[in-house]
């Protein structure tokens, strides 16, 4: 008789990076150790698992494969680890993994303990845990279309039947195992909250890599409801599934659901509540049956540890240091380590592989047997066959249009934000105007009009007439997360992250920079290898967040006729290349290590709906009117009131400030900055943007609206900047010293809520060499630039 | 000096000291830490981490 090794012996094997385009080939092992094959077992590489080489990125690296129904992008050298075999060679039986279910029984528990019942929401990422988040308790927390958007927990109420519920959602996961970051605080969260009960979410119409993370929950002998999320897509597949079977297997509520537009969540939530209450008696519990062999270790063991649940005693014989741990107090812990290791070896030997693989095939198995039994697939659909929306896909990544696409689509956002947010911005600037010069006639003279009509008018309206192009872009942004296409830039541009040094889950981070680089420093929490975060952390600031937008909107209006959007384009593209090319030098340098190996998951094409997208744009809308009205109001006052007084009697407008406190201040930094270009106005400036980089802009509004003769008639910012003249006569902007302020604006030192997330993630070594970093490359930047340009 | 001159002095100045107590205690709390620690500087419900 020829054994299960023997069979994969003498299976012809070659390796999935040599696999070309369109070919389907099964998995006959992933080589290597540690937690990036883990991943990858996880990710669904299991023995016999069948893989489509789809394609490779246009600069043929990564690839992209599909495996159970996910797109998977992996770069050649990580391909090379896997063995595949003929997609129809028969080298094992699948079939010999799946052995149905044991039930375990489980004490009643009172969950009112705390007077508080907590449910978490548990499931891969981009399943849909924050939509449903979002509607169950109104959060307006961000969502979009690729995974690691939720980097740590949320937390939101809802009631239901009179009672108080904590829904708790945390990172997405594709398992439990405590490898990566969001696994470990995921398993952490379970272990010191206890939730009581869990929501597992899974993506309907990708069960079979969803449900893995179903079993281990199972172990956890925790009450569950699976919520059967995108059950709409599902139902339009043409595959059936039988709910009703599927719960009777897992032994958990299955409840369909669309989490996007609300259907199913009032069911969701209601199975929910009937879960706890009915873990308040007995109940018996199913859990994935792994064989007799490792059911007899796993009774003894646990009988050797009764305080821990079966799935950490199945982690114990798989030799988890983070579940060993656990049993550090236990007076027996050298023997339960003594024979979890003779366990191990045993099963091993039985099976004639390593426990990691083993459990992970057993695991699939139970899914495949379990979904074998419930699922009906459509006949009309292949295997291989690519998700609905995919036919743009060719043209989207396709090696010679892919990068120009990227390029256009940036550009088209950008001259939509100026063309299409011109005319809200006149309104409002005209609205500002009006109610400036009808204070300016309705108060008598005095300290408080001024402070009014220049400080808070002048500084806070500076500002706040940015309003539409900040909703404009953040709609198109919003457009293109939700659609799909973001991760397939991250896809596109792979290899040049890897060039430069970057992992590529840095772009996730980056991509949130463009919002704001506080939550974007905290999501590289997801990257392993903290020189990764390190370099990840130190090069976000110089992804121009939102708050900038404003001072290129003002700048590139003023001083820029024609092409408008490419010029703030090439802002923005700048930003990226002077990122690029410090994460070169550091992680050749100082933060010099090997690449870190990664699996990136390309999420299905999904039609970006209005609502989403809307709920964006005012959460961002709202931000910044929250900000207006808070600290950009207050820094504009301190500010006003700094190029205020000291008063001077018989002083012109313009001498008095030039002799406040705020000119002196910028009299004395005024030899830093002009070989720049820049008067003392923009090197005092750019000083109070530290607070918040909006002040840059109410900065200038108040400086240069105090500076205006009280008999000039009201005129904008933008005309003011236009038409400011030097004490020789010559204009202080014209479009070479805008450039040069909106590169310094762009690269110099991070706000102080950045700097408070790098210290925090990074330590204040890291924040201290970034003040200083980023100053000094912005510095001569904009020197060069300017320096070059004059002579030009 | 007038005694609406005196008022509005007054006015203006407690404005001006109220602002920069807010924002030398947001500074703070920012750079401190906040309810959410993520610092974001009002409190987004984020946990500790």
């Amino acid at each position: 008789m020829i054994n299960k090794q023997d069979k994969i012996n003498n299976t012809h094997t070659r390796l999935l990076d040599n696999e070309p385009v369109g070919m389907t080939v099964q998995v006959v092992r992933v080589m290597g150790d540690g937690a990036f094959r883990q991943r990858l077992l996880e990710m669904g590489f299991v023995r016999g698992a069948q893989v489509t080489v789809l394609k490779n990125a246009p600069l043929k690296d990564p690839v992209e494969y599909m495996i159970l129904g996910s797109h998977i992008s992996l770069r050649h050298s990580e391909a090379a680890q896997v063995e595949v075999t003929d997609k129809d060679a028969e080298f094992c039986d699948m079939e010999d993994a799946y052995n149905g279910i044991v039930e375990t029984t489980v004490a009643g528990v009172d969950p009112m303990e705390d007077n508080v019942l907590r449910i978490a929401l548990i499931g891969n990422p981009n399943c849909g845990k924050t939509s449903l988040f979002n509607c169950v308790t109104g959060a307006k927390e961000k969502v979009g279309n690729y995974g690691g958007v939720t980097v740590d927990s949320k937390e939101g109420w809802f009631n239901i039947d009179g009672r108080k519920v904590q829904l708790v959602d945390l990172p997405g996961t594709y398992s439990l195992t405590e490898y990566s970051p969001e696994e470990m605080y995921v398993r952490t969260y379970i272990r010191d909250n206890h939730p009581d009960a869990i929501l597992n979410i899974v993506d309907a119409g990708n069960l079979e890599r969803n449900l893995y993370l179903t079993t281990q929950i199972m172990d956890m002998n925790i009450p569950m409801v699976v919520a059967l999320n995108m059950w709409d897509e599902m139902e339009k597949s043409g595959d059936h599934l039988d709910i009703e079977m599927m719960s009777r297997l897992l032994g958990a509520r299955m409840v369909p659901l669309t989490a996007y537009n609300g259907h199913g969540v009032k069911e969701v939530l209601k199975a929910a509540m009937e879960a706890i209450d009915e873990s308040e008696q007995e109940t018996r519990h199913h859990n994935v049956n792994y064989g007799a062999l490792i059911e007899d270790c796993l009774k003894e063991l646990g009988e050797m540890c009764p305080t821990l649940d079966r799935y950490t005693v199945l982690k114990i014989i798989e030799n988890d240091q983070h579940a060993l741990e656990l049993i550090k107090g236990q007076d027996n812990a050298d023997l339960v380590r003594k024979t979890a290791a003779e366990m191990r070896q045993r099963i091993e030997r039985d099976y004639n592989d390593d426990i990691v693989s083993i459990v992970t095939d057993l695991k699939y198995g139970f899914v495949r047997g379990a979904l074998a039994e419930a699922l009906t697939a459509n006949p009309d659909r292949a295997i291989g066959e690519t998700k609905p929306g995919y036919s743009m896909d060719r043209l989207l990544t396709n090696r010679w249009l892919a990068l120009p696409i990227l390029l256009v689509l940036m550009w088209l956002m950008f001259e939509a934000t100026f063309t299409l947010g011109a005319y809200p911005q006149e309104w409002i600037e005209s609205g500002i105007g009006w109610i400036g010069e009808w204070i300016g006639k309705a108060m008598p003279d005095g300290i408080l009009k001024d402070l009014i009509v220049d400080g808070i008018i002048g500084g806070v309206g500076g500002v706040l007439v940015f309003l539409p192009q900040i909703l404009i872009l953040f709609f198109f942004i919003s457009l293109l997360e939700d659609s799909g296409y973001m991760a397939r830039a991250a896809f596109i541009v792979d290899r040049i992250m890897h060039r430069v040094g970057l992992h590529g889950k840095s772009f996730i981070p980056y991509l949130i920079g463009f919002g704001c680089g506080v939550p974007a420093i905290m999501a590289t929490r997801t990257l392993e290898n903290r020189r990764d975060r390190i370099v990840t952390i130190l090069t976000i600031p110089f992804m121009s967040c939102s708050a900038r937008l404003p001072a290129y909107l003002l700048l590139v209006a003023a001083f820029f006729t024609a092409k408008q959007g490419l010029i703030l384009m090439s802002i923005y593209l700048i930003g990226i290349l002077v990122a690029a090319i410090t994460a070169i030098v550091l992680s050749k340098t100082i933060l010099k290590h090997d690449k870190t190996q990664f699996v990136m998951e390309l999420p299905p094409y999904r039609k970006p709906t209005a609502r989403n997208a809307t709920i964006h744009m005012w959460s961002k809308g709202k931000q910044y009117l929250q900000k207006m009205a808070t600290i950009i109001l207050a820094a504009s006052i301190i500010v006003w009131a700094l190029g205020y007084f000291p008063r001077h009697e018989g002083q012109t407008p313009q001498e008095q400030i030039e002799n406040s406190y705020m000119g002196m201040m910028g009299k004395a930094i005024e030899p830093v900055v002009a070989p720049l270009g820049f008067n003392w106005q923009m090197g005092v400036s750019v000083l109070t943007g530290a607070a918040a980089k909006e002040i840059v802009v109410s900065t200038m509004g108040v400086l240069y609206t105090g500076e205006s003769d009280a008999t000039e008639e009201s005129t904008s910012l933008k005309e003011k900047l236009q038409t400011a003249t030097k004490a020789n006569g010559e204009h202080v902007f014209d479009p070479i010293v805008a450039y040069s302020f909106m590169l310094f604006i762009l690269l110099y030192f991070p706000c102080i809520a950045a700097l408070a997330a790098i210290r925090r993630e990074a330590g204040t070594k890291w924040m201290v060499f970034e003040i200083f970093y980023t100053t000094g490359v912005a510095w001569l930047v904009s020197f060069i630039f300017y320096q070059v340009a004059r002579l030009l | 000096m007038t005694t609406s001159t005196i008022i509005q002095t007054i006015v203006v100045l407690g404005i001006v000291a109220v602002a920069l107590v807010y924002v030398l205690r947001r500074v703070i709390k920012t750079t401190r830490g906040n309810d959410c620690d993520c610092g974001c500087g009002k409190n987004c419900r984020s946990k500790k981490h």
